[in-house]
């Protein structure tokens, strides 16, 4: 017997998976005393921490593989896109159509104000109409998460999840669409220019459908034994990702629908636990710290202010798309304020739309795609504390103990 | 302080207030969307009015005075459907019922006015607590001492309101195995039991004097009694009810207590005694934990029975003036819930079907408003 045979080999074989451990421990830890020190929302620790010590920052952290990360966030951005369409009433719409009349507006005069900034700053028009599709999500990431840690409930918090939702859709629907409009125009046929968006929606419908009755079914023999029930959800909705990835549908779209779907079919309430348990919940902190050691501010060297004129500009649009059908709508003018503040954070859907951009046009991630990706960090920072003061501001987080 | 001459009434008219539960269409946890409602409610026309409570989850809407249960139950409907609608516009949903079945009493938020900041000072914890939801008759009555005869009278009968409203059986995620628990809240209270045993107007004018010399109390309202006199309407006002599962069984409910008011006042027309009141706190006691399974002692004849055989008695009893009230439909619904049971039972039925508090609380809010 020799030391070789039981002792390991040096240097030693590090598999990415205990960088990945290792980072949850550090990163939840320092994101932790970060928050506690400076009462933040945990994912501003979580991100910040990540994007202090990964690659961008103080590069403690190597960049990690890219396909153990995407898995990563896909599945934990599906699970919290489905968490944000379980709690939208879609039938709210019908009840007060004001609401449906807030989204579209919110949704255009965002798309017009951005794409109006890109212009004038010399950005060719089809170029500038993929960046504003992307700038009408809200982040359904940040929103479904600090709702839920600050535990957040009324009109203003009811309206902004429905309101996100809605726009995340239009935002993928529209992204889509002019991403077609860019193939065109770069040369490919019309029929390759028309199939891809019809069959992307089409078949991300159908797939979402399918969850949907699949959910029902399922619900209807196991719904009592709530935690077994969410071991199996767990199990659909990571499915339903890696199957959405595989036929290249849009994951972010089946996710979302399949929420907003079986809310819509459901006769009886359900609680789930937040992101259907603490794997979920993980999953979901992986994905901010994730997001974090992809932090790219580059863009901000030559386009800062371009970048700041973005946010103020989306800001106002936001704003100014709820407040004047506020009152009709149902809410004062302090909760409009809040609801249009709420709805400014942009985070991984955003990201991921951004690298899909990037993907089939390689020059648009060196150059719209960079603003673009400082211009998301920003706001991923920046968003949940702006999404919980504007929650407080409500008066719908619960009230401190005296 | 002194307190207000007692204003005429017409006698026996009613008039009733229902507090009522907000719910969140998700989870149907309580919501704070009191506010929103009532700015909603106030671009409407409606009969009575609708106003805030304790807290922001809950609302109360009151019937201005009617004389019969035709009248009653038709403005008690039409603000039903002003607060319904308010409620589908807002994704917020409404229900009867004496307590929410699962809602933390500290996640409650208080209403923001200054009666309601002193009185969540005063109680503190005890005005979140005070998160349940009543029902509240008034009975016009012809003069003072009428009305102090007809308080203490119908103190006997105290149980039979309790029993038939009975709608709160879960507190805080669990059955209390009480018919209505929601009385358990307001027993703690430190102003809360019976009205002093005083039969003239002047003699409770002269204890409300000397009570509000100490410095206890200001005015009526301080006084959390199961029955009060209230003189600026000129009636009393019977307080032990649950908010009742629909406006059609609360309507009845006060018809009943109508009713009954003139059997005693044109029928009976018997002398209340201090003694009736022995078997007070056990009667009511009865009511709040069984039910219409209760036990009742007659406090004259010390004779044993249940609740609901009581109750089937003083139907007999009041059959003529309940003829007179045109009233006879709320009888039958009265007669119903002695064979169907009440709130309470059905809430429990619900939970044995649905094996979960929010789903009761869903099919509540059906119920309630509906649809």
């Amino acid at each position: 017997m020799t030391w070789s045979d039981y002792l390991p080999a040096w240097p030693l074989q590090i598999s990415p998976a205990l960088w990945l451990a290792l980072t949850l421990v550090v990163a939840v830890l320092l994101g932790e005393a970060l928050v506690r020190h400076l009462r933040l929302p945990r994912i501003v620790g979580y991100i910040g921490i990540g994007a202090l010590l990964g690659p961008g920052g103080l590069g403690l952290i190597p960049q990690l593989p890219v396909n153990e990360w995407r898995l990563v966030v896909d599945l934990a951005l599906g699970i919290l896109l489905f968490e944000l369409g379980s709690k939208v009433n879609l039938r709210w719409l019908k009840a007060n159509p004001w609401l449906a009349g807030t989204s579209l507006l919110e949704a255009i005069t965002t798309f017009g104000a951005v794409f109006s900034v890109l212009v004038w700053f010399d950005v060719t028009s089809t170029a500038a109409a993929v960046v504003a599709t992307i700038a009408i999500a809200t982040s359904p990431a940040i929103i479904v998460r600090t709702v839920t840690e600050s535990r957040a409930q009324g009109q203003v918090t009811d309206r902004l999840l429905l309101m996100t939702a809605l726009n995340t859709i239009y935002a993928v629907i529209f992204h889509k669409l002019t991403v077609a409009v860019m193939h065109g125009q770069a040369g490919t046929s019309f029929v390759h220019t028309i199939f891809p968006p019809l069959y992307l929606l089409g078949g991300s419908a159908l797939l979402a459908w399918l969850f949907g009755v699949t959910f029902e079914r399922i619900h209807h023999h196991l719904g009592q034994h709530e935690e077994t029930f969410s071991f199996i959800l767990f199990g659909m909705i990571a499915f339903a990702t890696i199957m959405a990835s595989t036929l290249r549908l849009s994951p972010i779209l089946v996710l979302l629908a399949a929420g907003l779907i079986t809310r819509y079919q459901r006769k009886h309430t359900r609680t789930f636990p937040p992101h259907f348990g603490s794997a979920g919940a993980v999953l979901v902190v992986l994905m901010f710290i994730a997001n974090g050691l992809a932090a790219d501010l580059r863009g901000l060297q030559d386009g800062f202010l371009l970048v700041l004129l973005l946010i103020v500009v989306r800001i106002i649009a936001k704003l100014s798309a709820v407040l004047p059908l506020a009152t009709h709508s149902g809410i004062g003018w302090r909760q409009a304020i809040s609801l249009g503040i709420a709805l400014v954070p942009m985070s991984s859907v955003a990201l991921l739309l951004t690298l899909d951009t990037a993907i089939d046009f390689p020059e648009f991630a060196f150059g719209l795609g960079m603003v673009l990706m400082s211009w998301i960090v920003i706001l991923e920072l920046a968003g949940p504390i702006l999404v919980q003061v504007a929650l407080r501001r409500a008066g719908e987080t619960p009230e401190k103990k005296a | 302080m002194s307190l207000m001459p007692f204003a005429p009434s017409r006698p026996l008219s009613i008039g009733v207030e229902l507090e009522l539960q907000l719910l969140s269409c998700n989870d149907y946890n309580l919501a704070s969307s009191a506010p929103e409602i009532l700015r909603r409610v106030a671009k409407r026309t409606h009969p009575g009015e609708i106003k805030p409570e304790m807290t922001r989850s809950m609302i109360e809407i009151n019937t201005s005075v009617q004389q019969d249960y035709a009248g009653l139950v038709a403005e008690l409907r039409a603000l039903r459907d002003v607060v319904s609608d308010a409620g589908r516009f807002l994704n917020v949903a409404v229900a009867g019922g004496g307590t929410h079945p699962f809602q933390h009493w500290s996640e409650q938020k208080i209403s923001d006015a200054p009666r309601f900041h002193y009185l969540s000072e005063l109680y503190g914890y005890l005005a979140k607590q005070f998160t349940i939801f009543g029902q509240h008759v008034h009975l016009g009555c012809p003069g003072p001492d009428e009305a102090l005869h007809l308080m203490h009278m119908l103190s006997r009968y105290i149980p039979h309101f309790i029993a038939l409203s009975a709608s709160s059986p879960f507190v805080q995620g669990h059955d209390t195995g009480f018919a209505s628990a929601r009385l358990n809240s307001v027993f703690s209270f430190p102003l809360s039991g019976r009205a002093p045993f005083v039969l003239r107007w002047n003699d409770f004018e002269k204890f409300f004097a000397k009570m509000a010399g100490t410095g206890v109390v200001e005015s009526m309202k301080d006084f959390y009694w199961d029955i009060r006199p209230k003189p600026e309407f000129g009636t009393i006002e019977v307080r032990v009810c649950d908010t009742p599962l629909t406006v059609e069984i609360a309507a009845a409910i006060a018809c009943y207590i109508q009713a009954m008011s003139r059997y005693i006042m044109v029928e009976q027309r018997m002398a209340p005694e201090e003694d009736d009141y022995l078997v007070y706190t056990f009667n009511r006691f009865q009511a709040c934990r069984f039910g219409l399974e209760g036990v009742f002692i007659d406090p004259r004849t010390h004779q044993q029975r249940s609740i609901r055989e009581d109750i089937m008695e003083m139907l007999e009893h009041i059959s003529d003036h309940a003829r007179e009230l045109h009233a006879v439909e709320a009888m039958e619904r009265i007669r119903e819930i002695l064979i169907v049971g009440n709130g309470t039972s059905w809430q429990r039925r619900a939970y044995a079907s649905e094996h979960n508090l929010a789903d009761v609380m869903q099919l509540q809010a059906e119920l309630w408003m509906g649809n």
